[in-house]
């Protein structure tokens, strides 16, 4: 009998100190999540400051990229569907904004697969690229990282046009990239930027006069910079508003479990109280 | 009877006639869009007329153009507004496309007004790219012909 009390008494003890553990955890796992609630908090607030700026920029870059698109859309040269296509998809280097960069890595693999394989993929952007070696790492023939962290200017831009036409010459080049539709929607969108020739070949040209002989030239390579341009300013002002909501969503989530924790927090801190009293009431007693 | 048809005919036609009249007025004047990559300076905004400094040549450009796509060459831009004020741009290139349905658009990668230059630095400018364009590394030079090009007409216009 004496052994068997022995034995009680060793379980309570070793189940007080499991009590005192537990609400040591729980505070510190309150304090970790507050730490987490301050951080993105943080990075909510400095995405919604920089989204007027990206917005700006997108905006400027609508009305540069418009003549050609109105070109385009009036002389619709028609792509050729057996050579080979180029894939750029623009994204960018840095993470925590929600389902950006796999959104727009799948509107590149659905695209490959329509294409039937018959194409080459350039990226813009770390995230973009990790992302697709995994599928299609032979098709990978460029990737550009670095950049995304500003919004684009027309320079970066120009350089990165300027590797993509080193690649050799590719009828038709596409360009993937998440148009922004609003502060709380995007979709995976692209621009077509054809070569010289399909623009000559193009049925509505005679529309327009074109003075010199390399103006052609000139205009798919000048078009191809200005969408990777839009595309660019487009993306940047899409992933930031997509990590504002990411990060207003973590911030809420992070709200709802200092509730819960606190809670938890207070009312085990009065169990072990009252436990304590128990012991130190029945204690006393025994001595009567 | 008849009277009251000729009548009714006549009214028709004035109406018809008033409308088409308040079409054409709208379409009349050339819109001008001139975008930067990082600005827009006019967007669809209705001018008298906009003189272009074009690869092959100065010209200028009315209403009604025939649709055209020229490059442009670095030099002055001069858009000259319904009320008769001329503003200058000096644009380092670009492209400019007349679209069909009366539209001038604009893409020039850089453009200010030529009293924003300070002409002791463009002298500077040109003398740095003067040494490096007879470097031996072919990009370098390249690249510095390129930046003379600019720098020599921009000297003309920033005295």
């Amino acid at each position: 009998m004496f052994r068997l009390g022995a034995s009680q008494v060793a379980r309570s003890a070793g189940a007080q100190a499991r009590n005192y553990a537990t609400l040591r955890e729980i505070e510190m796992r309150l304090k970790s999540i507050k730490n987490i609630e301050k951080i993105t908090k943080t990075m909510k607030i400095v995405a919604s400051t920089r989204l007027n700026k990206a917005q700006r920029a997108m905006t400027a870059s609508r009305v540069f990229n418009k003549s050609d698109s109105e070109f385009y859309h009036n002389t619709e040269p028609e792509s050729t569907d057996d050579s080979k296509t180029l894939l750029v998809v623009v994204s960018s280097d840095k993470g925590l904004c929600g389902s950006i960069h796999s959104q727009i890595s799948k509107a590149a693999r659905r695209r490959f697969e329509e294409l039937k394989g018959n194409a080459d993929l350039v990226t813009v952007g770390e995230k973009v690229k990790a992302q697709l070696l995994r599928t299609h790492a032979d098709n990978l023939k460029l990737s550009f990282s670095g950049v995304g962290k500003e919004a684009p200017n027309f320079y970066e831009v120009s350089l990165i046009a300027d590797e993509i036409n080193k690649l050799g010459q590719y009828e038709n080049i596409e360009i993937l990239y998440n148009k922004f539709v609003s502060g709380v929607s995007f979709e995976p969108s692209q621009f077509s930027v054809f070569a010289a020739d399909a623009i000559e070949k193009a049925p509505g040209l005679s529309k327009y006069e074109l003075e010199g002989e390399d103006t052609a030239t000139t205009l798919s390579e000048f078009s191809l910079a200005n969408s990777i341009l839009s595309a660019m300013a487009e993306g940047y002002a899409s992933e930031i508003s997509a990590r504002r909501n990411a990060m207003d969503n973590a911030s809420k989530n992070a709200g709802d479990m200092i509730n819960s924790y606190t809670i938890l927090y207070n009312r085990s801190r009065q169990a072990v109280i009252t436990n304590e009293l128990v012991d130190i009431i029945t204690g006393a007693s025994s001595l009567d | 009877m008849f009277r009251q048809t000729l009548r009714q005919v006549a009214r028709q036609s004035t109406g018809a006639a008033r409308r088409a009249y308040a079409t054409e007025a709208t379409s009349d004047a050339l819109k001008l869009s001139l975008a930067l990559p990082h600005e827009t300076l006019y967007s669809e905004s209705e001018v008298q007329q906009v003189n272009l400094p074009s690869v092959n040549g100065d010209l200028g450009i009315l209403a009604n153009h025939i649709p055209i796509v020229e490059q442009l060459r670095p030099g002055l831009l001069e858009v000259i507004s319904k009320g008769g004020e001329t503003e200058q741009y000096f644009v380092s290139g670009g492209i400019a496309t007349v679209q069909p349905g009366n539209k001038l658009t604009i893409s020039a990668i850089e453009a200010f007004k030529p009293d924003q230059f300070d002409a002791a630095a463009v002298k500077s400018s040109i003398a740095d790219a003067q040494k490096r364009a007879s470097s031996s590394d072919e990009v370098v030079a390249a690249e510095a012909t390129i930046e003379l090009e600019v720098l020599e007409a921009l000297q003309t216009f920033t005295k």
